[in-house]
């Protein structure tokens, strides 16, 4: 089986992170965004992932020869030279989607955490027969996004409303869909919607399908949804197979700790904490609600609480990080330093306060 | 005058990416020596400067840069000046009389009799061949060029103390608390190759001696040691300041502009400098506004040829235009630059602004700065492909690259 993930663009939303990697490639939960989505195609039985993508390719490409190897599946890359939006990438590949097997091949966009209940899809899609079916997600303000009205039974999708002005439905696009080959011959090669131009089209002939996403569903394309997801992921992960998270009584809540990371003595981490390869915690720390990447350095006495702290940075000791701050990589807070919600490029150093949220370039 | 034996070296010290940040956004698509002001590259300045100087053999450029990002622009320059240029790339920070000593091998390889020490930052009227005349007056191993500033900004320099009749270096500092003088340190240097022994000798003074200095709590958690690595001399502090008094230093004081170009603000600033020392050195490089038939042109200007500017814009003071950038009817472009393949659209307005590499201003659109250089949001900045739609207005903003502003902003940074 096929997949195909939209990487898309320049992710300009989670800068300064996005300034030293692409997206995808941003660490989630201790792994690139992207593997995640991988990984589960993988135990479904995908045998090849497409990613569509517009920026940095030989940054991709070099990951690529990275993990192809460790996965044991094929990754290639469809490369855009102009932006084709959400549904011309589909045509652009479709060489390699299609191969006579008449089988579903799955899309994915690539900012979505959620459980990807793959299996379940194939299941469903396999039994309605129709053309195509979406995964939907319940949301409390469905108006901010495209609604999606299908029937609640048979889950047949009856039209697409962006951004409603009265309540038509509450289910929205996951970004998760499992298409036949079939669907490729409606997108031409340009810049094309898939919401606007082609499930409409598909609706119409009664042959769309959605299914309701079980478990949580985030887009971590900005920091404030990325720090929510990761308190998601690691409650679904506390279901799942609890033995992943730490353990201990420095522990409290859901913590990820990779086992290449050291924590020192009279700690407290958690709730909510991803601690990545390589880091080392000093004593005396408190973490709560933050992701610390690989490499980085959590002086002693420190307390970090809802922030990113980026890849090789370090946090000086006894200083306070806290409200949305984001660290890019390789910038260094020093002792004693209070940051509140200070947004900072890479490589910079932090030698005084940050009283209120700052960009710092 | 000179005569064939006294050759001359130049060194210009260009930087690196990871040191810097205060040029950002900009430096994030190009390396600052290379960011245009008047319509050339930063570093062009300071090596179009040393094509004055007599019997000059070679120049060098000294950086942290990969080699490559300066590959292309060194072979070209080489060629259009007839002077061989040559990018060496620092391996590891030595400071800046380390730096130099570390490709000492190469700068005596034409066994010059006179060296210069030029930073690529430094926005000012190079006068090298005056500079030089009175070195070889002075007779010592070293001539540092300086400028007399107002004594309120002068602690944010070098400042020195030099003798009003011999013009003797007598004393310097480096970001004194206090005050000390109002002649600066402008980072122009010329030294005999004795400045290499000199710099040696610090070397051999560190090995076995404690030095008491002050570091950052992050440069002391950096270094494996307490103490400052034996190979990192800087100039100003290590050989400036002690030598300063021993009849080795002398200052050759410049009474033209002078200006650092450390942040985006400062080089709009100095493109108009630089595009006003163009009415005495380079006309042809100004635009002039006498053609009914083309835009109307007022103040200096530089428009690249291969850029389109409609008859009914209106273009300038202080405005450069870059390699096919397009300006529409009915354009007012003031204190700007508009960097390549930009297009505004009809009858937008950008005050105050730089105008980042393939970016789009929308027609009625607004694109304003307040012009204070120094502010952090003085200036707009808009980065490569950063797209304003028709009839939005920016103002005091940094705009990062690939954004599109379908709404008003004012005073932000957009990310």
């Amino acid at each position: 089986m096929k997949a195909l993930i939209l990487v898309g663009g320049f992710g300009t939303r989670l800068r300064p992170l996005t300034l030293s990697v692409p997206k995808p490639l941003v660490d989630f939960a201790n792994k690139p965004m992207i593997l995640h989505q991988i990984e589960a195609l993988k135990d479904v039985g995908v045998t090849e992932v497409v990613l569509a993508i517009n920026y940095q390719p030989e940054v991709m490409l070099n990951f690529l020869k990275d993990f192809e190897a460790k996965l044991g599946i094929k990754i290639t890359c469809s490369q855009e030279t102009e932006p084709l939006g959400t549904a011309g990438p589909l045509a652009l590949a479709r060489d390699k989607l299609i191969d006579g097997s008449g089988e579903a091949f799955f899309v994915l966009n690539s900012d979505v955490i959620n459980e990807y209940p793959f299996a379940e899809l194939i299941k469903f899609h396999k039994s309605h027969g129709g053309e195509a079916t979406i995964m939907v997600t319940k949301v409390d303000e469905p108006s901010k996004y495209g609604v999606v009205v299908m029937e609640e039974e048979t889950g047949k999708v009856d039209r697409f409303v962006e951004k409603p002005k009265i309540f038509v439905g509450n289910k929205i696009n996951a970004g998760i869909y499992l298409l036949n080959p079939s669907v490729l011959d409606r997108i031409e090669l340009r810049p094309t919607s898939i919401e606007k131009e082609v499930f409409p089209q598909i609706a119409a002939d009664q042959k769309l399908f959605a299914m309701v996403l079980p478990g949580f569903w985030m887009d971590v394309g900005q920091p404030r949804d990325y720090i929510t997801g990761l308190r998601l992921y690691l409650s679904s992960l506390r279901k799942r197979t609890p033995s992943k998270l730490a353990g201990g009584s420095h522990i409290v809540g859901n913590v990820l700790v990779h086992e290449s990371a050291v924590i020192g003595e009279g700690c407290l981490i958690g709730p909510d904490v991803a601690i990545g390869p390589g880091c080392v915690v000093e004593s005396g720390v408190r973490l709560s609600r933050c992701t610390v990447m690989r490499g980085a350095r959590v002086k002693k006495h420190s307390c970090i609480s809802s922030s990113i702290i980026g890849w090789h940075s370090t946090v000086g000791q006894w200083a306070r990080i806290e409200n949305m701050t984001i660290l890019g990589e390789d910038v260094h807070v020093c002792d004693e330093i209070y940051s509140n919600g200070g947004v900072v490029l890479p490589h910079k150093e932090i030698k005084s306060s940050i009283l209120k949220p700052e960009i710092v370039m | 005058m000179g005569s064939s034996d006294e050759r001359v070296v130049a060194v210009i010290m260009v930087g690196g990416p990871t040191k810097g940040t205060r040029f950002r956004p900009l430096s994030l698509n190009v390396p600052k020596p290379l960011f245009p002001l008047a319509g050339q590259p930063m570093v062009h300045h300071p090596i179009s400067a040393c094509r004055r100087i007599p019997n000059l053999a070679q120049i060098y450029l000294i950086g942290f840069y990969e080699e490559r990002e300066f590959a292309l622009y060194v072979s070209s320059i080489s060629n259009e000046l007839r002077v061989p240029v040559r990018y060496l790339r620092e391996e590891k920070p030595r400071g800046s009389a380390g730096g130099l000593y570390s490709f000492r091998d190469y700068i005596l390889e034409d066994n010059p009799s006179h060296i210069f020490l030029l930073n690529c930052d430094v926005c000012c009227s190079f006068p090298l061949a005056e500079m030089l005349d009175a070195h070889k007056i002075y007779g010592g191993m070293g001539t540092v060029l300086v400028i007399k500033v107002s004594a309120e900004s002068a602690h944010q320099f070098g400042e020195l103390v030099a003798d009003p009749i011999t013009k003797e270096l007598l004393h310097y500092t480096e970001k004194p608390e206090t005050f000390v003088s109002e002649l600066i340190n402008c980072g122009v240097y010329v030294f005999t190759p004795a400045i290499f022994a000199a710099i040696q000798d610090v070397f051999m003074q560190r090995r076995g001696k404690a030095e008491l200095r002050r570091v950052t709590s992050f440069e002391a958690l950096q270094s494996a040691t307490k103490s400052i690595p034996a190979d990192y001399v800087r100039l100003d502090q290590d050989i400036l300041s002690p030598l300063a008094g021993k009849k080795e230093l002398y200052t050759y004081e410049t009474l033209d502009f002078w200006e650092q170009i450390k942040t985006p603000g400062m080089s709009l600033k100095c493109s108009a400098l630089y595009l006003h020392q163009f009415r005495y050195t380079s006309t042809h490089l100004l635009a002039s506004g006498n053609d009914t038939k083309r835009a109307s042109i007022t103040g200096d200007v530089y428009i690249h040829p291969s850029a389109k500017v409609h008859p009914t814009a209106k273009i300038g003071p202080n405005v450069s235009i870059s390699a096919n950038a397009r300006i529409g009817a009915g354009a007012r472009l003031i204190s700007c630059i508009i960097l390549d393949d930009v297009e505004i659209l009809e009858n937008a307005v950008v005050i105050h602004a730089i105008v980042g590499w393939k970016s789009s201003i929308g027609k009625w659109s607004r694109v304003q700065g307040g012009g204070d250089y120094n502010a952090k949001l003085g200036v707009t900045i808009l980065g490569e492909s950063v797209a304003v739609e028709d009839e939005v207005v920016v103002i005091n903003s940094i705009v990062l690259p690939n954004k599109t502003l379908n709404g008003s902003v004012q005073e932000e940074i957009i990310l």
